[in-house]
């Protein structure tokens, strides 16, 4: 495959405490892998997937930080080109709930004003370890403008409709933006992913 | 007949040589014919009968002969048969020999295998034997070698054996030697480790050696690395200690002085390299492959111990997360009570790259020579084994506490580079200085000069994650920050000198001039501001053109310093190409945010410097009468009317433009300014009325222009100007019908740039054409 063969490009960068389960969410959408006993991330990993949705192909650059604090600096300079992020914590950690306003301020400081936000809470496998209520979620990322979604890594579930929905999204606002408003924008759902297009439907 | 004949004898046989006709059956005959019939029957069978006794009878003497010949042979027959019973007498006994000896083979075969394994069993015991009394003579004489080499032969003898041998006969002898020799490999074992011990704290090396070597012979493997590997720390905590003490107190006069931590940690890291160089072999050699990991392991703790400890004096003596807090809170609030000078940040930047750089090429040392050994170690070893050791290999090395605190500087590091470089470029545009005859200003070439030093800085790290964030805050830097500035400077417009400009210009200057001559003091800023203005902006052009160049230019070099980065085998593989390939194509994409703000700039400057200008100079040729007779015609040749002054006009206000652009801005303005004469030379062509001889005089005038333009850009204009000169060759015909030689069909090599109707419209510029005439045409 060329390098210039896609319709759009964006770029995703994850961010989030350390252990919320990003590299797993990266890797199971990238790679359909759960690795067990994934150690910390070092800086950032870069991962590329290409999507199709409604016929155009869309590659996704997914830049997966290192929540340790100190990898913060190296994370903070994709903040800026990044077209969406997504800000996850763990439901089984309040801690990581707590967090959040500490990461907004991130992105207010450093990220561009059209930024894409998605708020993942990962790890719903672990409904006995739950900390976090679903509805106090949603009514944070509502306050902040932010777009909710719950996932399990291990479980698979919600991953796909993450990174798809986002990449429509991306595409109706890449749309927008060139003025082009003849042509109609996708929908969040209608992502196909390019590695499952024989699927059940 | 013939076939007939066996059925015949079948039937003569069965019924036992009577003829197939009966007695009774002759005797019940009365009719002749009847009888003559079977009566020549009767005759016909004994004619067959009499051939057939000849036949036999002929035969006789043969079958006498035959029988003759085997009356001969039955007395040889007798002898065969004897012959035969004595052979299968000899077969029997032959067989029953052989079975006889192949099993007492067999037995031998037991008897042999037993006989060996007496042997070996007398040889193990006299082993035994032999180690027992070689142990305890050699305590005796504290030859260790020798007695760990007796265990060595015990313990590797087989333990059924030794077993086997204790239920012998020798029972009560065997265990006596045993038990001397467990008691001898316990006081063995426990006066190695004693004299190891001994001589670590005696910080012996040969003996350390020594005893280091006795450990694998007595299965003491991981024992005998933790205790040498102790010995090795204590010499590299001794080493270190002495190493930081000198750097804290030294003389800060050195040469090296701001560097002394980056040394220091060093003097640390590369001892360890020694050491690991140095008794690599003898762990080899006496401890077997693949062990070289458990030694380093242990060396690590004490590397790690001792790293940090520089790397705390570091961050204490450099005020490192002081200087670090401050830029943090400066960065955040513009307004700042506290800042740093960049250039004061310069020395301690550069002393964490070459720390950390030093820290990995360290780690890589690591890592290639236990992969090595682990490779030798491994090489019959299954996958997973071999999956096990790379991953410990992997987490000893990526989160040990030197990564660990490199990360912490490099951490702090980051965001110190980024702020030194904003406030470099900051300065640098403050400081924007412009010599005349340069095209560019200084502030361009400062501002590469810093990018380039902090990315390259930032390379030298050799942390890939280190770089990627400084390209990004690059791309940020230039694509935001300096472009902005560009920006700016572009918005402030090209100052118009139009002839209401320069009146007004005049006026401001006699009212400052009064001003300031009331002042006491004459002050000509305003025409002056005006001209600097101008320069600045073409300046500002000029900027934004090699702002573009620039970065593909970075984008090269940098591409190239990394590939011989990766050469050396820094960053881990395609990982590390891929963000640096992306974190690049990043930053070359601003080149072309740049060539769009040229872009705009150049549009700016044609609109209002070149436009409002050349459309009064063309205009004027509204003013020249084309409605002309020989004379005037004669006239307009001695003394040009138009298009010579518009050349010399075009020609004073391009210079300006010449000579403040660079040659690819200029040419690209001339092209704008072309496009922008052709079109209104077109118009207002349209608005003039032509003779015949002004139709000659106006192609004159297109030619001499055309020519000019031709001399004063790279660009081909010809294309541009195809439709005026199409208008030209119209207005010079002789008559209407003449435009059909050149129309349609004739046409040849020519492409009509004008439709039907405008073909038209010019032909009715031309006062003496009727318009019937024009009308008719058929185009």
């Amino acid at each position: 495959m060329s390098m210039e063969d896609y319709d759009h490009l964006f770029k995703i960068v994850l961010i989030g405490n350390a252990g919320v389960g990003k590299t797993c969410l990266v890797r199971r959408f990238t790679q359909g892998l759960f690795p067990p006993g994934q150690g910390a991330t070092i800086g950032v990993d870069f991962m590329i997937k290409t999507v199709e949705i409604n016929g155009e192909k869309v590659k996704l650059q997914i830049w997966d930080t290192a929540g340790q604090e100190r990898f913060r600096s190296i994370t903070q300079s994709y903040y800026r080109s990044a077209n969406a992020l997504i800000l996850t914590y763990d439901i089984t950690c309040e801690d990581s709930f707590r967090c959040l306003p500490e990461w907004l301020r991130e992105i207010e400081q450093y990220a561009n004003s059209k930024v894409v936000t998605v708020l993942v809470g990962n790890k719903i496998d672990l409904t006995e370890k739950r900390e976090v209520l679903r509805e106090r979620a949603e009514e944070f990322a509502e306050a902040q403008g932010m777009l909710y979604l719950e996932t399990s890594a291990k479980e698979s579930d919600n991953v796909e409709k993450l990174f798809l929905d986002l990449a429509c999204r991306l595409i109706c606002e890449a749309k927008q933006n060139s003025l082009v408003n003849n042509v109609t924008s996708p929908m969040p759902g209608e992502g196909k992913n390019i590695s499952y297009l024989n699927c059940c439907s | 007949m013939a076939e007939s004949n066996p059925a015949v004898a079948v039937k003569r046989s069965a019924s036992a040589g009577l003829s197939a006709i009966s007695a009774e059956a002759i005797e019940g005959l009365t009719e002749l014919d009847e009888l003559e019939r079977v009566y020549q029957q009767l005759c016909d069978e004994e004619k067959q009968v009499e051939s057939e006794l000849e036949a036999l009878i002929s035969q006789q003497g043969n079958i006498e002969t035959k029988m003759l010949a085997l009356q001969r042979m039955g007395p040889n027959l007798q002898l065969i048969e004897g012959d035969a019973t004595q052979l299968s007498g000899m077969i029997t006994f032959t067989c029953s020999l052989a079975e006889n000896v192949s099993s007492k083979v067999r037995q031998l075969d037991l008897a042999k295998n037993r006989l060996y394994q007496a042997i070996q069993r007398a040889d193990d015991i006299l082993d035994l034997k032999f180690c027992t009394d070689g142990v305890q003579t050699a305590l005796r004489n504290e030859d260790y070698e020798q007695a760990a080499a007796h265990v060595h032969r015990y313990l590797s003898l087989d333990q059924s054996v030794i077993e086997l041998s204790r239920q012998g006969g020798e029972s009560s002898a065997v265990d006596a030697s045993l038990a001397l020799l467990q008691e001898a490999e316990q006081r063995l074992k426990a006066l190695v480790k004693e004299r190891l011990d001994q001589a670590i704290a005696d910080g012996d090396l040969a003996q350390v050696e020594r005893f280091f070597k006795i450990f694998p012979l007595l299965g003491l493997h991981d024992q005998g690395l933790a205790r040498f590997a102790q010995y090795l720390c204590a010499q590299l905590a001794k080493k270190a200690e002495e190493n930081l003490l000198l750097a804290v107190g030294g003389e800060l006069g050195e040469r090296r002085a701001a560097l002394i931590f980056a040394d220091t940690l060093t003097l640390l890291l590369e001892g360890i390299a020694r050491i690991v160089e140095t008794h690599q072999p003898i762990v080899e050699t006496y401890y077997g492959p693949g062990r070289l990991y458990t030694l380093i392991k242990h060396l690590q703790v004490e590397c790690d111990r001792q790293a940090e400890k520089v790397v705390d004096k570091f961050i204490q003596q450099r005020d490192y997360q002081n200087k670090f807090q401050i830029v943090q809170s400066s960065m955040m609030r513009s307004m700042s009570t506290e800042k740093i000078e960049p250039r004061e940040l310069d020395p301690v930047l550069l002393e964490v790259t070459v720390m950390n750089s030093r820290a990995e090429l360290y780690l890589r040392f690591l890592r290639r020579r236990i992969t090595a050994d682990f490779e030798v170690g491994d090489a019959t070893a299954p996958k997973s084994t071999v999956q096990e050791h790379q991953q410990s290999l992997e987490k000893l090395l990526t989160h040990c506490l030197l990564s660990r605190n490199m990360q912490e500087l490099i951490g702090y590091y980051i965001p110190m580079e980024e702020y030194y470089m904003r406030e470099s470029v900051n300065k640098a545009v403050a400081m924007d200085t412009y010599e005349k005859g340069q095209l560019t200003s200084s502030m361009v070439d400062d501002c590469f000069y810093i990018v380039k030093k902090c990315i390259s800085r930032a390379l030298s790290s050799s942390s890939i994650d280190c770089l990627c964030a400084m390209i990004n805050h690059a791309t940020s830097v230039l694509e935001s920050d300096f472009r902005e500035v560009l920006y700016n400077k572009l918005r402030q417009g090209f100052p118009a000198t139009t002839l209401q400009d320069i009146q007004r210009g005049v006026s401001s200057a006699v009212s400052l001039m009064q001003t300031s001559l009331q002042q006491g003091k004459f002050n000509t800023l305003g025409i002056e501001s005006a001209e600097d203005a101008k320069a600045s902006f073409l300046v500002t052009l000029n900027n934004v053109e090699v702002c573009s160049e620039n970065i593909i230019t970075l984008k090269k070099n940098l591409e190239s310093d990394c590939s011989k980065l990766f050469s050396q085998g820094f960053g881990s593989g395609e990982q590390a190409q891929a963000k640096i390939d992306s974190c690049l194509s990043d930053l070359v994409s601003t080149s072309s945010k740049f060539k769009d703000l040229l872009q705009e700039g150049l549009t700016e400057l044609n609109n209002t410097a070149i436009k409002p200008q050349v459309k009064p100079w063309i205009s004027n040729f509204l003013s020249i009468s084309h409605n002309i007779e020989e004379d005037e015609f004669n006239e307009y040749e001695a003394n040009d009317p138009w298009v010579q002054q518009f050349i010399v006009n075009l020609e004073q206000l391009m210079a300006e433009f010449k000579a403040g652009l660079s040659p690819v801005i200029y040419d690209t303005l001339t092209s704008l300014m072309t496009s922008l004469i052709s079109l209104e030379m077109e118009k207002t062509v349209l608005k003039c009325t032509f003779s015949r001889l002004g139709g000659l005089q106006f192609d004159k005038e297109l030619r001499s222009l055309v020519t000019y333009l031709t001399t004063v850009t790279t660009w081909t204009i010809r294309d541009k100007f195809a439709r005026l000169t199409q208008m030209a060759t119209i207005l010079n015909l002789e008559r209407v019908t003449e435009i059909l030689d050149y129309w349609g069909p004739n046409s040849g090599p020519l492409t009509w740039r004008l439709t039907p109707a405008e073909v038209r419209q010019v032909l009715a510029l031309r006062i003496d054409f009727r318009s019937e005439d024009i009308k008719r045409l058929r185009l």
